[in-house]
């Protein structure tokens, strides 16, 4: 049996640069070839193909010829009503869930840390709502908010329907953004919680301070970089919410909880503009990435 | 050397998945020339009977026709365009497509359908009106119009009663022949409107294609077409039923508000219990009122109210045949064949709906007074092509403008005049992307 060994280059020497790509570096990228091959063809391809498109006068038609229209889709977009009153719809949606979702996974997280009989049960009941797909969620939920056959209105006694009403179709979305998405904050909050090391909490009880004070000297800094993460990852999903909303209200009434998501996918399948979604999508990118960035640059400098 | 060697492998083998999933258009298996043709037909059947007359005219189908055999392939009322977007994109739309004639409008203007104007056969062009043709006659994107669709089924709007409460009331009770006017339909919901019951219930969850068919008993078209320009109007005939819906609602109080953002089945549990005694809805919702209704729950089938004339606008269910198409021929032939006059009363009867065939109607279950198809059947005269259904962009001004603007004004969150402007001047600049 033969091996072969390949050595490293010692530390400071760049090895073989000086003959160009080296052994290593081939086999390297021989041996992720398999892997990159999928994701440069059914992941970056496409994403490329997207932007490409947001640039041109694209239809999804048989007889429409595609030009290059520059940065009309762009302008266009800029003074689309419609657009900024589905934004605005999206901001109110993303921010309320993923703050929500996080006060109440933090609530529930907290307390399945705690030593509670059952506890094991407990948290195999919290991540229920993760075991399902969105759809089974939205029908549901539907069945909950329906305005004859609801529980909800037997439990008020009221005779509202929720999901048609133009001022109460958005909370009542949102309260199911919320359902939906607390089970994986509370489990990564969870997990945080646990890494915080109990002597922390010692010497804080020594030191006189009550339950409040560790909670905020203590536990909060010590979570600071879990929440950082959850709630980016939140602010992402939720800002990109299509399913549960589309099986819902589908947008309605009126629009009133018509996502970003929801109306880049009208334009793209209803009328079948295949540019100007693809710009819709380019600049909700653009914008989520702008929003991320600037959020994880400031807690990053708090955490500093 | 084995490194290169890998590289083209590994492209060959990229190509090949990628040339994989092309080509064969129209979904369709091409066929050896010893092997049957194959043909996919999309059905978007959904009530059980109907999905047994389906199959089984399918069946006799590929029975009597070794040569050319059909898959049947069930699709849903809910995501069929969607379906069909992606299809047409990707060459692999279905042979046969079971559609509506408003989908049909964009599919035939994108050129993705076969204009059968030349192909039909002269017994089945004959045995449907040219009303329903009518229907199916669209610009081909090319500006010539053509025939995209063979129409079978349409839909008229009837009123489902409460027997019980209609006869307490004491009103005259509306016949074919005799049906009530709109100040009589509002007579008699205010009568009917007493104790906690109300008269009437309008569910408004999708208002757009209700309020614009029903308009047109007061000659409300909505759209007009000058010079080749096709512009939103609200003028007094688009307002009159509008106002008269919104006037129940709020101003007699004779229309149930919780039914309001329902769709059309949804308050059938409360229409069972009597708490409102009038439900306007399509013909085809009297086949859940015989499925589900409590027993010894009566009701009866009335006609539409009438404006300054009987109309109704017409939209129809649709076969049609996918431009990529391998075997058109065959596709028409099965067509012919699945909407022969004795099929379609078949596929009325499945789905409660008027067939569009001259001999299908005169089926003597379409003519019964059972279950109100008598009434159902008669309404069918007075049923005229939807203005709407010509305007290239309608889908984004009922998404955008008109579905939000009408509901608002359902709510009782705007008036008539704001509606209208809204209607007019977004609607406008909607339709302006359509016209460039």
């Amino acid at each position: 049996m033969t091996a072969t060994v390949t050595r490293a280059a010692p530390p400071g020497r760049p090895g073989t640069r000086s003959r160009g790509i080296s052994r290593q570096t081939r086999e390297t990228w021989l041996l992720m070839l398999p892997a990159l091959v999928p994701v440069l063809l059914f992941s970056v391809g496409p994403l490329l193909y997207g932007i490409g498109l947001a640039f041109t006068d694209a239809r999804n038609t048989r007889v429409h010829e595609t030009s290059f229209v520059g940065l009309e889709n762009f302008t266009r977009l800029l003074g689309d009503d419609e657009f900024w009153a589905s934004f605005k719809i999206g901001a109110i949606w993303s921010v309320s869930v993923t703050v929500l979702q996080f006060l109440a996974a933090l609530g529930l997280a907290l307390l399945l840390n705690e030593r509670l009989r059952f506890r094991g049960v407990a948290r195999v009941l919290a991540v229920v709502p993760w075991a399902m797909p969105p759809v089974v969620i939205g029908l549901m939920w539907k069945l909950v908010y329906h305005p004859d056959a609801g529980i909800l209105n037997d439990l008020l006694g009221t005779d509202v329907n929720w999901l048609a009403d133009f001022s109460l179709a958005l909370p009542a979305i949102i309260v199911v953004g919320i359902w939906t998405g607390m089970p994986q904050t509370t489990v990564v909050l969870l997990a945080g919680l646990q890494g915080v090391p109990k002597e922390l909490y010692e010497a804080g009880h020594m030191d006189g301070a009550g339950s409040w004070r560790r909670f905020w000297n203590i536990t909060l800094p010590q979570l600071r970089p879990v929440i950082v993460a959850i709630t980016s990852l939140d602010f992402v999903w939720n800002i990109n919410q299509f399913g549960l909303v589309y099986v819902l209200t589908q947008g309605g009434p009126g629009g009133q909880t018509r996502l970003p998501m929801l109306f880049a996918y009208e334009e793209a399948f209803r009328y079948r503009f295949a540019g100007y979604a693809s710009m819709l999508g380019l600049a909700m990118a653009i914008v989520v990435l702008a929003v991320l960035g600037l959020y994880l640059w400031r807690q990053m400098r708090e955490t500093r | 050397m084995r490194i290169r060697s890998a590289l083209a492998a590994a492209a060959v083998l990229t190509l090949a998945a990628a040339c994989g999933g092309g080509g064969g258009g129209g979904g369709g298996s091409s066929s050896a020339p010893d092997e049957p043709v194959k043909l996919n037909f999309l059905s978007l059947a959904w009530q059980k009977e109907s999905v047994a007359a389906n199959k089984q005219i399918v069946e006799e189908w590929n029975k009597a026709n070794p040569n050319i055999q059909v898959t049947y392939v069930q699709g849903s009322w809910d995501n069929v365009n969607d379906q069909l977007v992606t299809q047409f994109a990707g060459g692999t739309a279905p042979d046969v497509i079971h559609n509506d004639s408003p989908a049909l409008s964009g599919f035939a203007s994108d050129g993705y359908l076969l204009d059968l104007s030349a192909k039909l056969p002269a017994e089945l062009k004959n045995d449907i009106p040219q009303a329903a043709w009518d229907t199916v006659t669209f610009d081909g994107g090319q500006g010539e119009q053509g025939i995209y669709g063979v129409p079978f089924l349409q839909e008229s709007q009837v009123i489902i009663a409460n027997k019980k409460l209609l006869d307490a009331a004491k009103v005259r009770v509306p016949t074919a022949d005799k049906p009530w006017t709109w100040d009589e339909f509002s007579e008699a919901a205010k009568k009917m409107t007493k104790d906690g019951t109300y008269g009437v219930a309008w569910p408004m969850k999708s208002p757009v294609n209700k309020i614009l068919n029903l308009s047109l008993t007061y000659g409300g078209t909505f759209f007009q077409t000058a010079g080749g320009k096709t512009t939103v109007k609200v003028g007094p005939e688009e307002r009159e039923v509008l106002q008269r819906i919104h006037d129940q609602l709020y101003k007699d109080k004779s229309a149930d508000p919780a039914a309001l953002g329902q769709g059309t089945a949804d308050p059938l549990p409360a229409f069972y219990q009597g708490k409102f005694a009038l439900l306007p809805a399509g013909v085809y919702l009297r086949q859940q009122v015989v499925e589900q209704a409590p027993e010894g729950f009566e009701w009866v089938t009335l006609p539409g109210p009438v404006g300054t004339s009987a109309q109704q606008g017409a939209v129809s269910q649709t076969l049609s045949i996918a431009q990529d198409s391998e075997h058109p021929d065959e596709a028409l032939k099965f067509i012919a064949f699945f909407l022969n006059g004795a099929n379609q009363a078949k596929l009325a009867k499945g789905d409660w709906l008027l067939p569009t065939s001259r001999t299908a109607a005169a089926d003597p279950s379409m003519t019964t007074g059972e279950n109100g198809w008598d009434v159902a059947t008669a309404s069918a005269k007075n049923l005229v092509v939807a203005p709407f259904l010509k305007v290239n962009g309608f889908d984004e001004w009922e998404t955008k403008v008109a579905a939000p603007v009408l509901q608002e004004y359902l709510a009782n969150k705007i008036t008539i005049d704001e509606a209208a402007t809204r209607l007019v001047e977004d609607g406008n600049k909607v339709l302006e992307r359509y016209q460039r």
